[in-house]
């Protein structure tokens, strides 16, 4: 699905893939907000990342991207707001996520 | 943050390739994987590599507290980039021509082929400089951990910001071999070498150069990236105005030998406008204002005066020949270089004040032909007597009327002149135009008969000039008049004049209409302030109030039922007199020496009217005094001519002539009704009946006794003077083909220019009522001060006084000795500067 983007400019969803295979297709847009994510897939360096609109993370497992796949879209959802309250974040996933958030620049 | 007590165990982070001791080779291999994919970018395959992995191979070592081997390493890889793949490529391109070109200039090396090298050059640096930007883009995107974590940490410039510097470095300072020079000398030189091309008129790649400049504007001197530590503002912008400098003396130089001041203009106008054009297309636009003032100061100021002195070209012919476009180039360059403008300014001052002359100097000269023939003609009529003076005096003075008003629009003229130009060239700039007003009314009063001749120019349009023209039109004129008026410093000489001028224009129903008389005295009001238009407004006055007087008394005198053929019909101007100004008029010739006048012996006829109207005036205006003043009314006189026997025609019969005289020359012409018709009187005869003073006497019975047009008395002997001695007779030959007749107005009541002696006589007056001004405002100003120096108070006066006129120092320190010497103030004996004390 995604990997057609080469050929219509850019596709609006990008996949993310974990570790362990789990594979979540997220809006470009949202994905973006990861610095490093938006890098990866900017089209002007032209990676393998940015050519078929699939990351691969080798070191986060699919519980915790999920859980960023999931801040990705909270975030999205209230781009535009003040006053939101914080997500909701499990204690045992906190430094897991912690180091994704550092690796992810997000 | 962690708060969720016993929900579950918090699971350690997975610490990725915890390795422990091999920390080494951890590196090495993350390194390889780094090294071999900063290759695969250099070399534009960045579509096999995964940015992920390569990214967390950077991540490892950064963790890993390696940041600052792998920022080295990195850095090694680009050195040794530079120097294998970019530098040889770029040495290709700088052949010995290059080199030569930047060395000594233009050497027989013909500008197309100095452009394709210099292109080439240009373009094999850009290409490099692009693909180097472009990689070190890829590079940061994929070591942002280290730049994130390492470079923040340890203060140090991103490696972004290395690279370019690296690029600065080994690209550009890299020497040359065998050379002192380096890349960036020569990239300098052709780009230089380009826009002086282009100056000359040939096509260059302005793109090519604008990247070129924009890769200069891209890097800076030091890691910090200071905004003016740009290399482009520290390496080449100097040395492009320098370039640029020479460029424009040496053509400024050759326009001031080789061509004339338009050129120039047009050269610089045009150059201004190349140099913006090319900063935004070829260079960048950071250097538009630099750029601007090197041409403004090589191409305006330096040599601005020599341009605006040039014979033929200069601001003299472009005033000369209307060349607006030229004074507006002009008007624009300087405004560019000089707020003030100045040296436009004293041109253009100089110019009025010059042409202003001329015009001065013509007038002059026509004064002193007049004057010079005179002299020519009177030795030719000397055998006849001077009977032809009177009349020649006549046309000389309307000639020098002629002239004052020709001065008048000849001004006017330069007027309308500088301020079309003001309005289509200058901008309507202010500066200049007080500047231009100042010189016009410099000149203006350099003229000694500024004031006559204003006066006179408005006397001509008020009595003829408006006749027949629109309202627009008279308005057109009066505000020319006003114009004029401005710069008048001596507005008190002005008054007198206008005065004087307007007494007879009103006493002889001259004027044209009395709505644009009022007009005009409201303009002045306006412009010079109500002090000064009061008396005028007291003249119209009592020209109404005689207007109501005199039907009132019609009335009064029908009312009283005595209705009587030959009551004389009265009409009357009753002139208060300080409003008017008697001496100028006429009347210092009845004026004893205590200032009361003679009162001449009116006939009883008169004398019965008089009393009657006085008696009609006096009852509602109690305790006014009224002085009838003979020489300047009119008389209309109803002759009967008899028929003399033996004579056909016109003599053959009775005539009756209705002639009008001045008031005088009725008291003359009843005395002869008493006489025979063969009887004479002597000039001394008729004086001492009338008690008329010898001059206007003279001037009447010239009138009505040498004028062949109203020769109501016949003389002997007959010749055109007055003169004690002669003898009058009643003319009774006298033939007309018209009933009414008028006799000339004495000389006295033709507005024109004043002969030498009366001037001197008006300003000796006008002296005389300065004196009198200044006293009362030094009076007025010390009992304000009490106290006051010397230099203070003159100041003030003057201050004071410069509505008015302009006081001379001479005359202030005169009457302010005159005063002390009344007693109204005293010197302060040991003030340290001068000053004086005010005696209450």
């Amino acid at each position: 699905m995604a990997s057609s983007s080469q050929n219509q400019g850019l596709s609006k969803y990008v996949t993310l893939v974990s570790m362990d295979g789990f594979e979540f297709v997220v809006l470009r847009e949202a994905a973006s907000v990861s610095k490093a994510i938006a890098r990866m897939l900017s089209p002007t360096n032209g990676f393998k990342e940015a050519q078929d609109g699939r990351c691969v993370f080798g070191e986060i497992n699919g519980v915790v991207l999920e859980k960023v796949a999931e801040y990705f879209y909270y975030n999205y959802k209230n781009r535009n707001r003040e006053d939101v309250p914080d997500m909701e974040i499990p204690p045992e996933l906190c430094l897991e996520l912690l180091m994704a958030a550092d690796y992810l620049d997000t | 943050m962690i708060s969720g007590r016993g929900r579950g165990k918090i699971r350690p982070p997975r610490r990725p390739g915890v390795g422990g001791h091999d920390e080494i080779p951890e590196f090495e291999t993350q390194w390889d994987i780094l090294r071999s994919a900063l290759k695969e970018i250099h070399t534009k395959n960045a579509s096999k590599l995964s940015f992920e992995q390569i990214y967390r191979a950077s991540y490892k070592i950064v963790l890993k507290k390696q940041g600052d081997r792998l920022y080295d390493r990195v850095r090694e890889f680009e050195e040794q980039w530079f120097g294998t793949e970019v530098m040889p490529k770029i040495r290709q391109l700088i052949t010995p021509n290059l080199i030569n070109i930047t060395l000594e200039g233009v050497a027989g090396v013909t500008a197309n082929e100095r452009r394709t090298t210099g292109e080439d050059f240009l373009r094999g640096l850009k290409a490099a400089w692009e693909d180097h930007i472009l990689t070190m883009n890829m590079t940061t995107d994929v070591l942002m951990y280290m730049d994130r974590v390492y470079c923040t940490d340890n203060r140090k410039a991103s490696i972004f910001t290395t690279s370019m510097g690296l690029f600065r470095d080994h690209i550009l300072r890299g020497r040359l071999t065998g050379s002192e020079l380096n890349t960036f000398n020569i990239l300098n030189s052709v780009i230089l070498d380009h826009i002086s091309m282009e100056r000359d008129g040939d096509t260059i790649n302005r793109a090519l150069i604008r990247s070129c400049a924009f890769m200069l504007e891209g890097m800076y001197e030091t890691d910090e990236e200071n905004d003016s530590d740009k290399l482009y503002l520290t390496t080449f912008e100097p040395e492009f105005l320098r370039a640029s400098r020479a460029f424009y003396k040496a053509e400024c130089t050759n326009l001031l030998q080789g061509s004339d001041a338009s050129t120039w203009l047009r050269a610089t106008q045009r150059r201004l406008a190349e140099e913006e054009t090319r900063c935004y297309m070829t260079i960048t636009p950071l250097t538009v204002p630099k750029i601007a003032k090197v041409v403004e100061q090589e191409m305006i100021s330096a040599h601005l005066s020599e341009f605006l002195a040039m014979e033929g070209s200069g601001i003299k012919a472009m005033i000369e020949n209307d060349r607006y476009e030229d004074l507006t180039i002009l008007y624009q360059l300087v405004s560019r270089v000089d707020q003030s403008k100045e040296s436009l300014k004293v041109a253009l001052q100089a110019r009025v004040v010059e042409l202003g002359s001329d015009i001065n100097k013509n007038i002059q000269n026509i004064d002193f032909s007049g004057a010079a023939a005179e002299p020519a003609e009177n030795g030719e009529a000397a055998s006849t007597g001077d009977k032809g003076k009177a009349a020649k005096q006549q046309t000389q003075s309307a000639k020098m009327t002629a002239a004052a008003i020709q001065w008048v629009d000849e001004v006017l003229g330069l007027k309308d002149k500088f301020d079309t130009m003001w309005k289509k060239c200058l901008e309507e700039d202010l500066i200049l135009h007080t500047a231009l007003t100042k010189s016009f009314s410099d000149f203006i009063n350099l003229f000694p008969r500024c004031s006559e001749y204003v006066s006179l120019f408005i006397d001509d349009n008020l009595k003829r000039g408006i006749k027949g023209k629109t309202e627009a039109e008279i308005d057109e004129v009066l505000d020319k008049a006003t114009t004029l008026l401005k710069y008048i410093q001596d507005r008190d000489m002005f008054e007198r004049y206008y005065k004087k001028h307007l007494a007879r224009r009103l006493l002889h129903g001259k004027s044209e209409s009395s709505d644009v008389e009022k007009q005009m005295i409201s303009r002045m009001k306006l412009e010079i302030g109500s002090a000064f238009t009061n008396k005028l407004e007291g003249m119209f006055k009592d020209m109404t109030m005689s207007d109501d007087l005199t039907s009132g008394y019609r009335t009064h005198i029908s009312n009283l039922g005595d209705l009587d053929r030959k009551q004389i019909d009265l009409g009357i101007s009753v002139l208060t007199s300080n409003f008017w100004p008697m001496e100028s008029m006429g009347g210092d010739a009845s004026r004893q020496e205590d200032g009361t006048q003679i009162s001449c012996n009116w006939p009883s006829e008169i004398n019965t009217l008089q009393e009657s109207f006085k008696s009609f005036y006096l009852k509602e205006r109690n305790g006014r005094k009224l002085t009838w003043l003979g020489f300047l009314g009119t008389a209309d006189v109803r002759c009967v001519f008899p028929k003399i026997p033996g004579q056909t025609g016109n003599l053959g019969r009775e005539r009756r002539h209705e002639i009008s005289m001045p008031t005088f020359g009725m008291i003359v012409v009843l005395l002869f009704n008493e006489l025979a018709d063969d009887e004479s009187l002597s000039f001394e005869e008729i004086q001492q009946r009338t008690n008329i003073p010898s001059r206007d006497l003279a001037r009447t019975l010239h009138s009505i006794a040498v004028n062949p047009k109203a020769k109501v008395l016949r003389k002997e002997p007959e010749n055109r003077e007055v003169k004690p001695g002669d003898k009058f007779f009643f003319n009774t030959h006298f033939t007309s083909k018209n009933i009414k007749i008028k006799a000339p107005v004495m000389a006295g009541a033709v507005n024109k220019v004043e002969g030498d002696e009366e001037r001197r006589e008006t300003e000796v007056k006008n002296d005389e009522h300065r004196g009198y001004v200044i006293d009362t405002v030094i009076v007025r100003i010390m009992k304000a001060r009490k106290v006051y120096s010397h230099q203070n108070l003159l100041m003030e006066v003057i201050q004071q006084l410069a509505q008015r006129f302009k006081p001379n120092v001479d005359m202030m320190k005169k009457r302010i000795e005159s005063l002390i010497e009344r007693e109204y103030m005293e010197r302060v004996e040991d003030a340290p500067v001068p000053t004086y004390n005010y005696l209450a």
